[in-house]
């Protein structure tokens, strides 16, 4: 996948590209408004990436200009305004998603993937890992083809996984992921560790190998070794 | 006690006061008159009796036209010549003692002296003195009366700016929209003091204002470190290549940058209802939130075996700003499992009037009041904010509504009172 992170916080902008790149995207990173009109007009992307804040110019405005020049391409909003109206707007000019900083890369990834997934295959295609296969668009997921029963928080619990697959997974991030902004994470800890019991017990009841490690105080990993 | 009162009261025992000394004195003022006006009547009988006995005293037989008022006595020791006095004489017509004047005098009719006292009937006048008093008691408790309710009246027009401004200062809030106006008055006091409470209010206003601003700018500007800081953190949970105990650090410092990041979330979250800046309201429907947030919860509810009971009226509409009432309802349900037991209920009661959420649990340790207190967490729950029921009353008091905290039957019980009169 290739994508464009405007973003004028260069150390925020590494961090996305770094965090990315070993997912095997290839990013670019501009840090103003100009350089990202340039970039947008002269280059293919399948996603970008954006600040709504730039040192010279909107964020919107280039969602704006995107849409004017019928670009095909997933747009994530990355703000610090968290206010309604800045994430109604985004998403009425038509972002994809709109993510509050401070945000946790997982949750971005995970983000990215889903979005591509809908404008690359329309949210048919089959997200296939090992024996597990998911269904997005049906919200269903497999174990050797056998269809499993989740709960809506497992399935995007698995499809978290997935998508971040063989890193380490905080739960923080798992949290924000699943619950949204102002969740009181006391209990979304136990949320989480409640969710993950489920998953586990029933991926492993279909026959499925133990992927869910536990990292001890941190989160959890999801991958082979 | 009110000043108009006391005023008006002060006004009225002065008043009393003087008006009994002035009465006092008036009666006495009054007789005396009166005396001196008998006595001089007296006088001019006297002359005109002394005229009649020289014309009589040849000859004698003649009777004075003497009524009985008239007291003739011979004597034989000489007397003091003349003397006003008061008299009790009886009056054998009404058979009563009456009061007279009596004027009393040594008349000489050849070489014999006669003690001749006249009198005068005091009744009358008396009388007349009595119904002067009473008519100027009711002519002057008549004025006071008048002149107090007048000036009640007229102190009370220009106290009105007064107590218009108690009232308004009673009702100042420093985060109120409103602007702060108070009512001019033509007493230079009242607009003195008019005139402080406006530029203190002001400059208290700017300063919080100030302030808030401050605060808001600076959360605003965390928001972009946090978010380097933990993105530099993540990537460095990632590299794989440390040992336990570094994993272990980091992972700590984590933990507490991500603290801070919900933190400040929720505390630009907080300003923000405060500031009132969730505007559009429309009808939410909470019946359909409710089921929307237990389905999402129900793995929760299942691993803490517990049985929710729901008594709701599914037409209900609350109109609310519909993300302020997602954000409310959450809270409140997550609070209900938060603190339920294993094997608890959950109780949730919808009606037009409230909505009620109760859930099974011990007895709180403190004081119910410090609920709905910030940065109130209770020790069983060390990783919470403490600002979930904060929240709660924050979105509640904007909208005019109320919530109450109760325990009933071994139940907490949260309830929102929806106050729509």
């Amino acid at each position: 996948m290739k994508i464009l992170i405007v973003e004028d916080e260069k150390p925020l902008s590494d961090s996305m590209v770094e965090y990315l790149a070993e997912e095997g995207h290839l990013c670019e990173a501009v840090y103003n408004y100009l350089d990202a009109t340039e970039k947008i007009t002269m280059y293919q992307y399948d996603c970008i990436v954006v600040d709504i804040n730039l040192p010279d110019g909107n964020g919107l405005d280039l969602i704006r200009l995107i849409k004017r020049q019928s670009i095909t391409l997933g747009i994530i909003i990355i703000s610090a305004l968290n206010s309604l109206e800045n994430r109604i707007e985004g998403l009425e000019i038509g972002a994809d998603h709109y993510l509050t900083k401070p945000f946790h890369l997982a949750e971005l990834n995970a983000h990215l993937k889903s979005v591509n997934r809908r404008i690359s295959y329309g949210g048919s295609n089959q997200i296939i890992f090992n024996e597990i296969k998911l269904i997005p668009e049906e919200h269903k997921a497999f174990v050797h083809d056998v269809e499993i029963v989740l709960t809506k928080k497992e399935y995007e619990l698995l499809l978290f996984f997935i998508s971040n697959k063989n890193k380490v997974i905080t739960k923080a991030g798992l949290a924000e992921y699943l619950w949204g902004d102002y969740m009181d994470l006391a209990d979304s800890y136990d949320f989480i560790y409640t969710h993950i019991k489920n998953l586990r017990q029933k991926l492993i009841k279909k026959g499925c190998e133990d992927y869910i490690k536990t990292i001890y105080g941190l989160g959890y990993k999801f991958g082979l070794n | 006690m009110r000043l108009l009162n006391k005023i008006t009261l002060n006004l009225f025992a002065i008043s009393l006061f003087i008006f009994m000394i002035g009465m006092v004195a008036f009666y006495y003022v009054l007789r005396q008159e009166v005396d001196s006006n008998i006595n001089l009547e007296l006088k001019k009988r006297e002359i005109s009796l002394n005229k009649e006995f020289d014309a009589a005293h040849s000859s004698i037989s003649q009777t004075v036209n003497l009524s009985d008022t008239i007291i003739i006595t011979p004597i034989s020791q000489p007397r003091a010549a003349e003397t006003f006095s008061d008299t009790l004489l009886f009056n054998p017509e009404t058979s009563k003692y009456a009061l007279y004047r009596q004027l009393g005098f040594v008349k000489t009719v050849h070489n014999q002296d006669y003690y001749i006292q006249i009198f005068k009937p005091l009744e009358e006048t008396d009388r007349l003195i009595i119904r002067i008093i009473i008519m100027m008691n009711i002519l002057i408790v008549v004025i006071i009366l008048t002149l107090i309710i007048a000036n009640r009246h007229s102190s009370r027009q220009d106290w009105k700016v007064f107590y218009d401004t108690i009232a308004k200062i009673n009702n100042y809030d420093v985060n109120s929209h409103e602007e702060f106006m108070l009512q001019h008055s033509d007493i230079r006091e009242f607009e003195d003091l008019n005139r402080v409470l406006s530029t203190m209010t002001e400059r208290i206003k700017n300063d919080y204002l100030n302030l808030k601003e401050y605060i808001e700018n600076a959360s605003h500007e965390i928001q972009t470190p946090l978010a380097i800081i933990n993105s530099k953190m993540e990537l460095l949970l990632q590299s794989g290549d440390m040992k336990e105990k570094q994993y272990k650090t980091v992972a700590d410092a984590y933990e507490a940058s991500n603290r801070l990041s919900r933190l400040n979330k929720t505390l630009i979250l907080l300003a923000k209802i405060e500031n009132r800046q969730f505007p559009e309201s429309k009808p939410v429907n909470p019946a359909f939130m409710i089921n929307h947030q237990l389905e999402s919860l129900e793995d929760l509810i299942h691993a803490k075996n517990i049985t929710v009971v729901k008594h709701m009226e599914d037409e209900v509409t609350v109109l609310m700003n519909p993300y302020l009432a997602e954000i409310l309802l959450v809270n409140l349900i997550k609070n209900a499992l938060r603190h339920n037991i294993t094997g608890g209920e959950l109780n949730i009661e919808l009606t037009k009037e409230h909505l009620k959420i109760a859930n099974s649990g011990p007895q709180l340790q403190f004081d119910p009041e410090k609920l709905f207190k910030r940065f109130h967490t209770s020790s069983s729950s060390p990783e919470s904010l403490g600002l979930g029921l904060s929240i709660v009353e924050k979105i509640t008091t904007m909208y005019g509504f109320k919530v109450n905290y109760s325990y009933q039957n071994n139940m907490h019980v949260m309830e929102v009172v929806f106050l729509k009169a």
